[in-house]
């Protein structure tokens, strides 16, 4: 842990270094163009936040010469004087000077002598001319000077693009990892199994390293949330008090990219459904203004950001006859569910609660969204909400979306990666424990029927037809056992047959790119130690597939 | 509810180190804006309690900003900051409105004491 | 002096005409032709794993060098493979760049370098522009001198639209199904 003493060094050191190289390029441009006023103002400007730094670090000699010079410079903005004559080669001479102190400072020196460029800076100020003959330059300055090195601040900005590249790489070359590990195992060849373990180590700090660099404070997107809730509630005339929390805690960038849409819906929402208005909220004797809470925070490997209302919290049995009503649900299925449940069915397509299409939140679109960003990211959706107090909903997030679990299954000779995510259970059932409902195979899982459908179907069947209604006569002959990936997603599971379970692990997945983007059925593509290509099934997608074409 | 105070200055390391003092005093610091625009969307979209305002920034003087901040919200309660040097400029923040007056170097004693007493109300100080 | 006369005859070769080099490889009976700078490279076809809910002329998905790129079968797709030809067991893959992503174009023998004057390509002729599929993507057709044939040069940039490249002669299919289109985000 760096002391903050430490920090405030680093900052000012890349802040300095910043300056000078501005005050360079500036003080050049106006040595072109001595009317340039922008550069004028800029130089007026660095000066003064150079002076007030080094001062406020203890660097007296650093901050009197950016004094005197913001303090030249104003006179030139002011029309006193002009940037011509003996002013010109002097302020290159204190810039200079600047530069060295900021590079000694850098390098634990002392910052050197500057009583003598102070005099002349003072005479200039004064109106009179700098001492010539004074120790003027010697020929080894000079040298000194046309040799100068360039000093390039130590904080870089980069460019998020260049960084997925970089954690691409890093992918690839885990990959590579496992296939050399594999490798080395098979050849037993102790030396070369060493070397292997060694580069596992090291491959994978530095995925870490790649991933720590992505990292950014949740607060980047919390803290656009001020002005979003102040315009919805202005919008739906409600008073609502914002509290933000957790704005330090570490994010991919990436992730809070693809959650911003999914975050502002659940706010709006929140502002326009969960919080009553002003008159509503007294009348049940709670304090007027609403009390809106958007907080991050750590839990294990995720990052959970909670949208908190104190208002009228979700009225269950409203939600479950509108699904109904809608035709989300059957009115058997919707009976069926539980709280928590019926809550989930406020995330799917076609279900909006408010009856009323307002400004902010309505225009039809759903808190569907919001489900499919999280899935898009492997996360999850919690709700939790009590009738008349409030509600609570939390998004489930990865720190990094670099690397996932997964299972993998093999279909006629191919492997496929399921994210753990979505995997329920794994079960090996022998015709016994099948049996037929109304076109679908079923099998019992603690007490619930879950419907088996083959993948190899699912993936391989033309056209949107329906699938071919199934019976006990399609199980395997003999004493025969299916194998069955039990996969769940939004409370629904569905068993997939697949031909064996291979193993688990960690996958990097590569999105697929065009054309192949718009095939919704796979999450991307991995590379499997062996160097094969394996597609990474996206459970939602199928689902839904499966809740298409089923007979 | 702590008090909510927005930050503007062009320096990085000035807005941390004010940051640092003000939210180990227990205030919130609701944003930092590094440049005029900034700081005019932010106080509009943060609304708080107290803005403290660097006088030179990079598109507009902090007089510009001080003066555009009032037109959207008279209400509002800024302190300036600045180095010495800039009298002139911070005399006529004062008469268009700031409280006070915070100057570069600053101790955090003489910031709490600055910006508690802004806060409270009890007028202009420097 | 011998090296002045040299040299003249080097720049009168090299002055009058502008020349186009060209990718050239065999679909069906036929000699098609891609201008070399959208060819990323040439390589012997790397493992294809099919991919499901894709036309039948999207051989799959390969790896190459970290690139997941869709090989197409434009054989298949312009149906130029005559009857009873089986899809090569060994063949060449030559990656083509569209503005933002790679293309795999599957090639059953290596394809060959060809240079040749502009002036040689034209326009694609009537009878041509009403035979079929192809029309839309030609660039025009190469007629070799000393009558070695032609070549039909194909525009890349139009054949590669994502739409473009997932049509299916004929008729055009919905990509994998997704009953609930998810309405798209409002945007604040």
């Amino acid at each position: 842990m760096k002391s903050r003493d430490q920090e405030y060094r680093e900052m000012f050191m890349a802040e300095a270094l910043e300056y000078y190289d501005a005050m360079s390029r500036h003080l050049s441009e106006l040595e072109r163009n001595p009317q340039d006023t922008p550069a004028l103002n800029e130089l007026f400007r660095l000066m003064h936040n150079l002076k007030a730094n080094a001062r406020a670090m203890g660097f007296v000699d650093m901050g009197e010469v950016a004094h005197k010079m913001e303090t030249l410079f104003g006179q030139i903005r002011g029309q006193e004087r002009t940037f011509t004559g003996s002013l010109v080669p002097l302020t290159f001479g204190a810039v200079d000077m600047l530069g060295n102190m900021i590079r000694a400072v850098g390098a634990g020196q002392e910052t050197g002598d500057a009583h003598v460029l102070l005099d002349n800076l003072e005479r200039l100020i004064q109106g009179q001319e700098p001492e010539q003959a004074a120790p003027g330059q010697t020929t080894e300055e000079a040298d000194a000077d046309a040799s100068r090195k360039l000093e390039l601040s130590d904080l870089v900005y980069i460019p998020v693009k260049k960084l997925d590249n970089l954690l691409n790489l890093v992918g690839e070359l885990v990959i590579d990892r496992d296939r050399i590990l594999t490798l080395a195992a098979e050849l037993g060849n102790a030396a070369l199994q060493t070397t292997a373990q060694h580069l596992f180590r090291i491959s994978d700090d530095l995925q870490y390293s790649v991933m720590d660099v992505r990292l950014v404070g949740a607060g980047v997107l919390l803290n656009k949330f001020p002005r979003v809730v102040r315009d919805v509630a202005a919008a739906e005339n409600k008073q609502v008090e914002l509290t933000l929390a957790g704005q330090d805690v570490q994010i991919d960038r990436n992730v809070l990219q693809l959650i911003t849409d999914a975050l502002l819906h659940v706010v709006r929402n929140g502002v326009s459904h969960g919080l009553e208005d002003a008159a509503t909220r007294v009348a049940a004797g709670k304090p007027a203004v609403g009390q809106l809470r958007i907080s991050a925070l750590t839990e294990r490997d995720d990052v959970l950001i909670q949208v908190q209302d104190d208002g009228r919290g979700i009225n269950t049995e409203a939600v479950r006859q509108k699904a109904v009503r809608k035709g989300v649900v059957t009115a058997e299925a919707a009976a069926a569910l539980d709280e928590q449940g019926v809550w989930m069915l406020l995330f799917e397509p076609g279900f909006s609660m408010a009856e009323k299409i307002t400004d902010i939140s309505g225009r039809g679109v759903g808190l569907d969204v919001v489900k499919l960003a999280i899935d898009s990211l492997g996360g999850q959706l919690r709700v939790n909400s009590e009738l008349g107090k409030g509600t609570t909903f939390t998004l489930v997030l990865p720190t990094s979306i670099a690397v996932k679990g997964a299972l993998l299954v093999e279909l006629d000779t191919r492997a496929y990666a399921v994210p753990l995510l979505h995997t329920d259970t794994v079960l090996s059932l022998t015709n016994d424990e099948v049996f037929a409902v109304g076109g679908l195979l079923m099998t019992r899982v603690q007490e619930e029927n879950v419907p088996l459908v083959s993948l190899r179907h699912l993936l391989y069947s033309e056209g949107n037809e329906p699938l071919p209604r199934a019976t006990r006569a399609d199980l395997p002959a003999g004493d025969g056992r299916q194998q069955v990936l039990v996969v769940g997603y939004n409370n629904r599971r569905l068993g997939l047959v697949v031909d064996r379970f291979l193993r688990q692990q960690n996958i990097v997945v590569k999105p697929l790119s065009k054309p192949l983007d718009t095939i919704d059925l796979f999450g991307g593509v991995t590379l499997l130690g062996s160097g094969q290509l394996c597609l990474v099934l996206d459970v939602p997608a199928l689902t839904r597939l499966f809740l298409a074409k089923r007979p | 509810m702590n008090k909510r105070i927005l930050i503007v200055d062009d320096s990085f390391y000035m807005r941390t180190m004010l940051k640092n003092m003000l939210t180990d005093a227990g205030y919130d610091v609701v944003g930092e804006a590094a440049n005029g625009q900034q700081a005019l969307e932010m106080a509009v979209a943060t609304t708080p309690d107290l803005i403290t305002l660097d006088v030179i920034l990079p598109d507009n003087t902090g007089l510009d900003v001080l003066k555009g901040i009032r037109a959207q919200q008279p209400d509002a309660k800024v302190v300036m900051c600045s180095a010495v040097g800039q009298e002139t400029i911070v005399n006529e923040a004062i008469e268009n409105g700031a409280l006070a007056y915070i100057v570069k170097p600053f101790s955090e004693e003489r910031v709490l004491e600055i910006v508690g007493g802004a806060l409270d109300g009890d007028g202009p100080r420097a | 002096m011998p090296d002045t006369s040299a040299a003249a005859s080097a720049s009168r070769r090299a002055a009058p005409e502008a020349v186009v080099q060209l990718i050239v490889f065999c679909l069906g009976d036929e000699d098609y032709g891609i201008r070399i700078e959208q060819v990323k490279e040439v390589t012997v076809t790397p493992e294809v794993v099919r991919m499901p809910k894709t036309p039948p002329f999207i051989k799959g998905i390969a790896n190459l060098r970290g690139d997941i790129i869709a090989i197409v079968d434009l054989e298949e797709r312009f149906q130029l493979r005559p009857a009873g030809r089986p899809v090569p067991e060994f063949s060449y893959t030559l990656a083509v760049e569209a503005a933002d992503y790679t293309l795999g174009l599957m090639v059953r023998e290596v394809p060959r370098p060809v240079t040749l004057p502009v002036s040689l390509i034209e326009a694609a002729p009537e009878f041509v522009q009403d035979s079929g599929q192809r029309e839309k993507y030609l660039e025009g057709i190469a007629k070799l001198p000393d009558n070695e044939g032609v070549i039909i040069v194909l525009d890349m940039a139009k054949l590669l639209t994502p739409s473009e490249i997932m049509r299916l002669p004929g008729r055009v299919e919905p990509a994998a199904a997704a009953p609930e289109a998810p309405t798209p985000p409002e945007k604040p």
